[in-house]
């Protein structure tokens, strides 16, 4: 399994995609999807290829600054990490 | 009524020809023939119904999908429904080119199916010489971009399909590492599942116990070994389980599916169930079909359940099982399926094993044509054949 650092730049495996609705959008993989909201879909919507983890990790950061230092970022990483075991994100 | 929740898949089996006779197809033995076979602004509409009632995936499926001429232009209404669309397939008529024309179309997964690692017993389980085509077009699914330039980065999800039963399981190790070497996404370790044909040639293909706990631990390993990098699903062969599969997520309850001559089922093999009426999405809106037709309501939710199921607290994960394996083993289709070691006629599967799953070394014909293959091969196995 590749490792996940801050230069690392998390995008959408090949096949993975929105999909659902503006209200209730949901990530489409081969068979299956998952309904994505509150902070996970933050962190999904910036996994467009633009941006490092550092970054990432960076704006979350800004939106929630009561989150004691360090936190955020473990979460991203626990995040992304569980959706590259099912080949959801790649980096 | 039962209450019911939407439909999440909508599999749609749009053909029945294939130029593949794989002796595992679960296919039904009657077949659709070509003339019977639903319209492209039929199977359009059906797509926008199901994606309106809430449908995500579409499975396009068959017989051989590739056979329809008309699959590019499905497959952009289904992309315009906003369906997620899969392509199962065993490669047979796809040319570069036309996989680039899928792929702009929108196609946004692919599952290619293989007998076998080695182009012998491949071609002896699919009947026909299908294999090396096989490995030069999972090449071309790797390449980037595929088809116009346009489409630029953009790629699909891969699944390589590995169909696993008594003929090939002593070699899945080797099987999985050659496919490995094909770069997919994802793969999935399907043991035969026994309808159809399948159930035809079951004393052919079922593996013993001892067969089928040395491949899980082949498929553990390249698990572990792979995570990240392939992901893994395995679907094991309920004869040898304790307790039944949920078919289907349960009767009428996340997926359905619909034949090539438009009849919607609630699951591949329902078809054999007699008394039953599948209504067609020719004459019905599939909204219809899915909430109120009898079918999709006949084993839906629990009151059908007889007993141990009705107080078995299992019957939330696996909603009795399935329906159409309960009749064709015990003629009753509300019967307990027997795979349930609380079964009452549990000993039918029993029976099967002991009698089926015996090893035993078969003739293996190679390099022969279809019709050579079919009069060596009879007694042991029977390939499927195409629709009149």
């Amino acid at each position: 399994m590749s490792e996940l650092t801050d230069t690392s730049v998390p995008k959408f495996a090949a096949g993975c995609r929105w999909g659902g609705t503006t209200d209730a959008p949901v990530v489409l993989f081969p068979e299956g999807a998952i309904r994505v909201e509150g902070t996970g879909r933050i962190i999904l919507e910036l996994c467009d290829g633009h941006f490092s983890l550092a970054q990432i990790v960076e704006q979350l950061e800004t939106q929630f600054m009561l989150a004691p230092k360090g936190k955020v970022r473990a979460d991203v990483q626990t995040f992304l990490e569980q959706l590259h075991a099912k080949r959801i994100i790649d980096y | 009524m039962t209450q019911c929740s939407n439909p999440l898949a909508l599999i749609a089996e749009i053909t029945h020809r294939c130029p593949l006779h794989c002796v595992y197809c679960s296919n039904p033995l009657e077949l659709t023939s070509r003339k019977e076979e639903l319209g492209t602004a039929d199977w359009l509409r059906v797509f926008n119904e199901a994606a309106a009632l809430g449908v995500l995936h579409l499975h396009l499926t068959g017989g051989e999908p590739l056979a329809r001429q008309d699959l590019t232009e499905m497959i952009a209404g289904a992309r315009q429904a906003r369906l997620y669309t899969n392509l199962i397939t065993s490669g047979i008529g796809l040319s570069r080119e036309r996989l680039g024309e899928l792929v702009e179309a929108g196609l946004d997964h692919i599952q290619l199916s293989f007998q076998d690692s080695n182009e012998g017993p491949a071609n002896w389980i699919a009947g026909t010489r299908a294999h090396a085509h096989k490995m030069e077009l999972a090449a071309w699914i790797r390449e980037r971009p595929i088809g116009r330039q346009e489409i630029g980065e953009r790629r699909i999800a891969f699944t390589v399909n590995l169909v696993v039963h008594r003929q090939n399981i002593e070699h899945l190790e080797e099987m999985i590492a050659a496919l490995e070497a094909l770069h997919p996404d994802r793969m999935e370790i399907a043991h035969a599942q026994y309808y159809g044909w399948a159930l035809q040639n079951r004393s052919a293909l079922l593996p013993t116990r001892l067969q089928l706990d040395r491949a899980v631990a082949v498929v553990a390993a390249a698990e572990q070994r792979l995570r990240g990098k392939v992901r893994i699903d395995m679907v094991i062969p309920d004869y040898h389980a304790r307790f039944p599969k949920a078919c289907m997520g349960g009767w009428g309850r996340q997926l359905l599916l619909i034949d090539p001559a438009g009849r919607a089922l609630p699951c591949h093999a329902a078809g054999v169930i007699p008394g039953m009426r599948f209504d067609n999405v020719r004459e019905h809106s599939l909204n219809w079909i899915w909430t109120s037709s009898e079918a999709f309501q006949k084993f839906r939710g629990e009151d059908w359940m007889p007993e141990p199921c009705r107080s078995c607290d299992r019957r939330h994960e696996d909603f009795g099982g399935c329906r159409c394996q309960a009749f064709l083993l015990t003629g009753d289709a509300s019967a307990t399926d027997p795979v349930c070691e609380l079964a009452p006629l549990h000993h039918l599967i029993e029976e099967a094993v002991r009698e089926d799953a015996v090893t035993g070394s078969a003739p293996e014909v190679t390099g022969a044509p279809f019709h050579v293959l079919q009069e060596k091969m009879d007694g042991f196995w029977s390939y499927r054949t195409d629709p009149k």
